[in-house]
């Protein structure tokens, strides 16, 4: 399913497909950083736990 | 110089010598004590979360002697918030760290200290003799940050960056990765769950006391030995177990039953308390406890100038990715 919409936006000039890519790979992007190193679930929090101090930009507990 | 002959002038001018003594000599009451404070290493030398530090404060007399049978009290305030980016533990941002009463000998009261984080600190000094304040001081100093965590960071940035640089190079021209792209978003957003906050104190001792402890509030911490009136030099010190480091001791303060401090824990982490009194002619005292330290995870709102820092990187990649396979095309 997730194939069938991409091909339906695969019909657009070169600086909007650019555009649409990018914002799209930003997102997964957000959500991947947001996961790894703010959210609160354990497993992750705990894996990532010594790398989050490490960055000093990144607040932990 | 001869005085004026005319009585009046005299008696004016005498007033005047007076009324400078008065003023010299109240001023001199008024700040009879000098207040030192010092680290070791030195400030600009600390490090948060690195190793502990050695304070001192020293009291003297406005002869330079060391001043005797009096207290301090001392009190630490955690940096305040950074205006952008919040440090690793922004929790303990803008609060008081701990705060202790310490007997002064020969004029001098020293204790260890683990800075937790990055900034200015603030440090107030009361001088007290029997409940009364001789005098105070407050000195403020600055922790910067461990080179390290600037470096992997700028790594990060660096590595984030380079993504950003390919991923622009790919998305300009042909669209085949469109369909993974979507297909990626779609994918993700894994609901996040919040943590569970950690056990309450796991070990009880007599003798060694430690209020609930949690991250951000200051805990009391009191060790009394089991012989009421007994004078001895006591000893505590805290442990962080996970990073093998002293946060605080002070050593062989001369105290009556009972040392007693505010200590905020900064790490939702497990910490152990050493305690331990010796006075001539008996056996030492020693008390011992463990204790989980309640984390309390910081609002997402404090991360999001870290993460719209990281995307930027991205962001500044895919843009110089794009340029460069324009101009390489």
């Amino acid at each position: 399913m997730d194939r069938t919409i991409a091909r339906s936006l695969l019909g657009l000039s070169e600086p909007i497909s650019f555009a649409l890519r990018s914002g799209l790979f930003l997102c997964a992007s957000a959500a991947t950083l947001y996961l790894l190193l703010a959210a609160h679930y354990p497993a992750i929090h705990d894996t990532m736990h010594n790398i989050r101090h490490a960055l000093a930009v990144v607040p932990c507990h | 110089m001869p005085l004026p002959s005319c009585p009046v002038i005299k008696s004016a001018f005498a007033l005047l010598l007076l009324l400078a003594f008065i003023c010299l000599s109240d001023s001199a009451h008024a700040d009879p004590l000098a207040i030192y404070f010092k680290t070791s290493p030195r400030f600009e030398l600390l490090r948060p979360f690195a190793d502990p530090a050695n304070l001192s404060v020293l009291v003297t007399q406005s002869d330079g002697r060391p001043l005797a049978g009096a207290a301090v009290r001392i009190r630490l305030e955690a940096p305040p918030p950074g205006r952008i980016f919040s440090t690793d533990f922004p929790i303990v941002e803008g609060t008081r760290l701990f705060d202790l009463r310490l007997p002064l000998v020969r004029g001098r009261a020293e204790w260890k200290y683990l800075f937790p984080i990055r900034g200015n600190y603030r440090l107030s000094v009361d001088v007290l003799r029997d409940q009364v304040t001789l005098g105070n001081q407050t000195f403020t100093f600055e922790v910067r940050e461990n080179e390290t965590k600037w470096f992997v960071l700028s790594m990060f940035l660096l590595a984030l960056f380079v993504l950003g640089l390919v991923a622009g190079r790919i998305f300009t021209g042909a669209n085949t990765v469109l369909a993974v792209l979507v297909a990626m978003l779609i994918a993700a957003g894994t609901p996040a769950r919040a943590l569970a906050p950690a056990d309450e104190n796991a070990v009880q001792r007599e003798g060694l006391e430690v209020s609930p402890p949690a991250v951000g509030k200051l805990s009391h911490l009191s060790w009394r030995w089991n012989q009421p009136g007994s004078f001895a030099m006591a000893s505590l010190a805290i442990f962080h177990l996970e990073k093998e480091k002293t946060v605080f001791a002070v050593e062989k303060v001369p105290s009556n039953s009972e040392f007693s401090l505010d200590f905020q824990f900064p790490d939702g982490a497990e910490y152990r308390v050493d305690a331990l009194s010796e006075a001539a002619g008996r056996a030492a005292i020693r008390g011992e406890k463990v204790i989980n330290v309640t984390g309390i995870e910081p609002p997402v709102s404090a991360s999001i100038p870290a993460l719209l820092l990281f995307l930027a990187a991205i962001a500044l990649g895919l843009g110089v990715g794009r340029l460069t396979k324009l101009k390489s095309s």
